[in-house]
């Protein structure tokens, strides 16, 4: 009974975790401040969830498949995370105002360079290889 | 006693569980662009993936184990192929993809119909001088009102300015040498 209340806890704590997601999905202003809020049940609500089911069921079966779900959601979030940053930095779906510094502006203008140089190169150097 | 909290936990975490369906599902039909529905899909698989676990962990079934693995898939394959048709360069091959940037910045491959007319303008602004595209307005264009413009990925000449800037920063210049030369000679011959 006691294990029972302590994984509905825990469940409760995912859910409340889940309602904060999504809270913040509505209230926060730009994509990547969503981004921010809605990762947190996705880890740390499924590793609530998946305790309270080892906590039910202490078999190997259940816990290694639950180690092996919370372990992929691991590795593939981040992935699929910032994949999706990626996107919205390349189609400007962000507020510069809320940026306190963008680091990947640096870079981009440094790639950016080297483009017009490469360009300017190929300019002179396509004229001698056609003709 | 312990009888009552238990229900009393159950049922409170299934109704905020049901309330973060419904506001995500809120952001998912206000959403101003793919991206944030999909991050709203996200919450809601998310929250799904909360609710069958606490149903496995209180009812005794662990043969739904198998669908959360599914479910976690589900989100993972879900965001990266929208965001990889949002942003265009990514979605090209690895041999078309220096050419696709310079010669074929304007096709309308992976665009909406209605991008053509915008795009066929920024065909003739901006063939090679990448740089008058992106200087001034680069930090002028971010979004008056917080909430991105479109439903979809923004077609027309903002998106041949981010172009040119994701694929400059992931590229070495080896290969886009011999490949683009070839995209030169095929735009030169037509």
């Amino acid at each position: 009974m006691v294990l029972d209340i302590i994984s509905a806890v825990l469940i409760f704590l995912g859910a409340v975790l889940s309602l904060a997601a999504a809270v913040g999905l509505v209230r926060f202003a730009d994509l990547l401040s969503r981004m921010h809020a809605s990762a947190k049940p996705q880890v740390l609500g499924l590793v609530l969830v998946a305790v309270a089911i080892a906590i039910q069921f202490p078999t190997w079966a259940t816990v290694t498949t639950l180690a092996i779900i919370i372990s992929f959601q691991l590795v593939t979030i981040p992935v699929a995370t910032h994949m999706v940053g990626r996107a919205g930095y390349r189609t400007k779906h962000l507020r510069r105002s809320m940026l306190y510094r963008d680091e990947l502006a640096e870079a981009v203008d440094r790639a950016e360079a080297r483009e017009i140089a490469w360009e300017r190169q190929r300019g002179t150097g396509t004229d001698h290889h056609d003709g | 006693m312990s009888e009552i909290v238990l229900h009393t936990l159950v049922i409170a975490g299934s109704v905020l569980l049901a309330a973060s369906v419904v506001i995500a599902l809120f952001r998912i039909v206000r959403g101003p662009s793919i991206l944030d529905r999909m991050i709203g899909t996200d919450v809601v698989l998310a929250s799904i993936m909360c609710g069958l676990g606490g149903y496995m962990a209180l009812s005794d079934r662990t043969d739904l184990l198998p669908v959360l693995v599914v479910l976690a898939m589900l989100g993972f394959v879900g965001s990266v192929s929208v965001s990889r048709y949002v942003s265009k360069s990514d979605s090209m091959t690895p041999g078309a993809e220096a050419g696709a940037l310079s010669d074929f910045t304007s096709t309308d491959w992976h665009m909406p119909r209605d991008a053509g007319e915008q795009s066929a303008a920024a065909t003739e602004i901006g063939e090679p001088e990448v740089t008058l595209i992106a200087d001034p307005t680069y930090d002028a264009h971010a979004d008056s009102d917080g909430e991105g413009e479109g439903t979809g990925p923004d077609p027309g000449p903002d998106d041949a300015e981010h172009m040119s800037h994701g694929d400059g920063s992931d590229r070495d210049g080896s290969d886009r040498d011999g490949s683009d030369r070839d995209g030169e000679g095929n735009s030169r011959g037509s």
